[in-house]
């Protein structure tokens, strides 16, 4: 994959890659989440 | 060197004038003891990620682990999955909303202050303060020693000129604005560095013909290899290291298992967690730092690899034959210098000081308020004041500059491995134990505090013989490197360390449980 022949090593990448994405769909989903927990908290 | 000296040191000047001017923003915000420990908590999400994530990769991740893929290969991307997966998901997730919750309820300033609360245990603050002075020290010089190397082969200044200047302008902004000051200016010099790190994947794959082109001339470079590297179990730069072989224990248990996991346990960025003002600031965080992160060491490491092509395309020869004096930490330095444009060589030049100055100004805070509050104060309740803390980061500081000048020169990386190891093997379980048990157990987290911090120590002094050799208490006390041999002595400190210290922490809590359960049954009994 892109050049990369061994699996060991363009699954890490994939790996990588799809944390990242997961990071991102995280933060969107989660944007306006978690306030509540400051006026109980406080 | 091709950088325009008058150009960098132009841009640093501004740089500097930047920096100095968040650092004054900082004191000027800074009115108590909990602004100067934890910024008021109050911090922005977009400068939490980008400061954790500048405190997190430092020059050590860049240049020497950039350089330790350049020597191993594209099998250091399994660490960037663990950074990303481990270090930003998880740590932020399922560590970082119970931290800030459990912090803000019970008021803690540092991640000691936060063990002791959580346990009740005025020692457990201390012993957790303790592993940090002396621990940390180490890390720091070696973030220090990767600075000065750096400005000293940039400006052609002397080395001890350079490392002292570097610590001095870090540590005032540290002093006089706490965590303020050090979030601040990490965020700006996170930005720096994604902008350095972009341009640098941009301009290595056009250099080397695009991405599938440069890939495929590194994978067929395998027969490069040299001699001592496959005899160790190297296969190539673009392939993993013969499973089980001496590199691949080294690769997969230090590099990858041993930074990867140590990330989560590390007093510097756990503190962090507690610096905003709710967990939606912590969602919002998670989607900045995640691609930051993989911008960070994904492009470290790619080029890293990638080095080997262009050093064998224009000079016939490999990345580490390439290294000046065989250091693997001049790899990127030298790839920079020869095959990009001036101005960029500027721009990554100023990102290496960025990385190296927010990794620094964090570790200075950091051990500064181990020893002035956990440590030296170990009262738990009272609150905090400024000017202990303020001197006794001094102090940390200057053990720092002189350890500096001991330690040998190539130690960036191995002392990055070291701490985070240290860090997760002594205050991992016992760190997970006290954000998600109800009634947690300070047996336990003696137990595993001891066991963890013992085990890790023994490793390393007696065991893994890249470090035993070098201590030399095991040739003092057993007249040979290391205690055992091949393939044991290649295995990281944490990989035995970390287990036996989670298994310490189930005992002590089975333990707990059990006495709880045999005094609830004789109340009974007697009743």
């Amino acid at each position: 994959m892109f050049g990369i022949t061994d699996p060991a090593i363009w699954v890490g990448y994939l790996l990588a890659l799809a944390f990242t994405l997961a990071c991102l769909v995280y933060g969107l989903l989660n944007w306006n989440n978690g306030v509540e927990e400051q006026r109980d908290g406080s | 060197m091709a950088v325009d000296t008058r150009l960098f040191v132009a841009m640093t000047l501004v740089y500097l004038v930047i920096i100095i001017g968040l650092g004054y923003l900082g004191y000027r915000r800074t009115k108590e003891s909990d602004d100067y420990m934890v910024a008021g908590r109050k911090i922005h999400p977009v400068v939490l990620a980008l400061s954790y994530g500048a405190t997190f990769i430092s020059t050590s991740a860049i240049v020497g682990f950039g350089g330790v893929a350049a020597q191993l290969g594209m099998g250091m991307i399994w660490l960037t999955v663990l950074n990303i997966g481990l270090g930003i998901f998880i740590a932020f997730v399922f560590f970082g909303k119970r931290t800030r919750q459990i912090g803000h309820k019970l008021r803690a300033v540092t991640f000691p202050d936060l063990m002791g609360k959580c346990y009740g245990s005025p020692f457990m603050q201390y012993a957790a303060g303790l592993v940090i002075v002396l621990g940390m020290p180490l890390y720091t010089a070696a973030i220090l020693i990767g600075g000065a190397q750096f400005i000293t082969s940039t400006l052609q200044i002397p080395y001890t000129t350079a490392l002292l200047a570097f610590a001095a302008i870090v540590a005032l902004y540290v002093i006089i604005g706490g965590l303020i000051a050090v979030m601040y200016t990490d965020a700006l010099q996170g930005g720096i560095m994604l902008v350095g790190m972009t341009v640098l994947l941009v301009l290595t794959y056009i250099r080397l013909g695009g991405v599938v082109e440069a890939h495929t001339v590194l994978a067929g470079m395998s027969d490069l290899v040299p001699e001592a590297l496959a005899a160790g179990g190297m296969t190539g730069w673009a392939s993993m290291p013969a499973f089980g072989s001496s590199i691949w224990l080294t690769l997969v248990t230090t590099l990858v298992l041993g930074v990867g996991i140590g990330v989560l346990a590390q007093p510097q960025l756990v503190v962090r967690f507690m610096t905003v003002k709710d967990s939606r600031a912590l969602n919002r965080a998670v989607l900045v730092g995640g691609p930051f992160i993989l911008m960070m060491t994904g492009v470290a490491f790619t080029a890293g690899a990638l080095t080997n092509v262009y050093f064998y395309q224009t000079e016939g020869v490999t990345a580490l034959a390439a290294a000046t004096n065989g250091n693997v930490d001049t790899i990127i330095p030298n790839f920079i210098n020869a095959s990009m444009p001036d101005l960029f060589v500027v721009v990554f030049m100023l990102a290496l000081l960025a990385a190296a100055m927010s990794t620094l100004s964090s570790l200075f805070h950091t051990m500064g308020t181990s020893l002035g509050f956990d440590v030296m104060r170990r009262t738990g309740t009272e609150k905090a004041t400024m000017r202990p803390i303020r001197l006794a980061t001094v102090t940390m500081i200057v053990v720092s500059i002189v350890l500096a000048f001991i330690m040998p020169g190539s130690i960036i990386a191995r002392a990055t491995a070291m701490f985070m190891g240290l860090c997760a093997s002594a205050f991992l379980p016992t760190y997970a134990h006290a954000m998600y048990s109800s009634r947690p157990s300070l047996r336990a987290a003696k137990m595993s505090l001891a066991t963890g911090t013992a085990a890790w120590f023994a490793w390393t002094a007696f065991v893994h013989v890249k470090e035993s050799a070098a201590l030399g208490l095991s040739n003092l006390l057993f007249g040979v490197p290391a205690v055992l041999s091949a393939p044991w002595q290649d295995v990281d400190p944490l990989v035995i360390a970390l287990p036996l210290s989670a298994a310490a922490l189930l005992v002590g809590w089975a333990l707990d449980r059990h006495e709880v359960t045999a005094d609830t049954e004789e109340s009974a009994g007697a009743a």
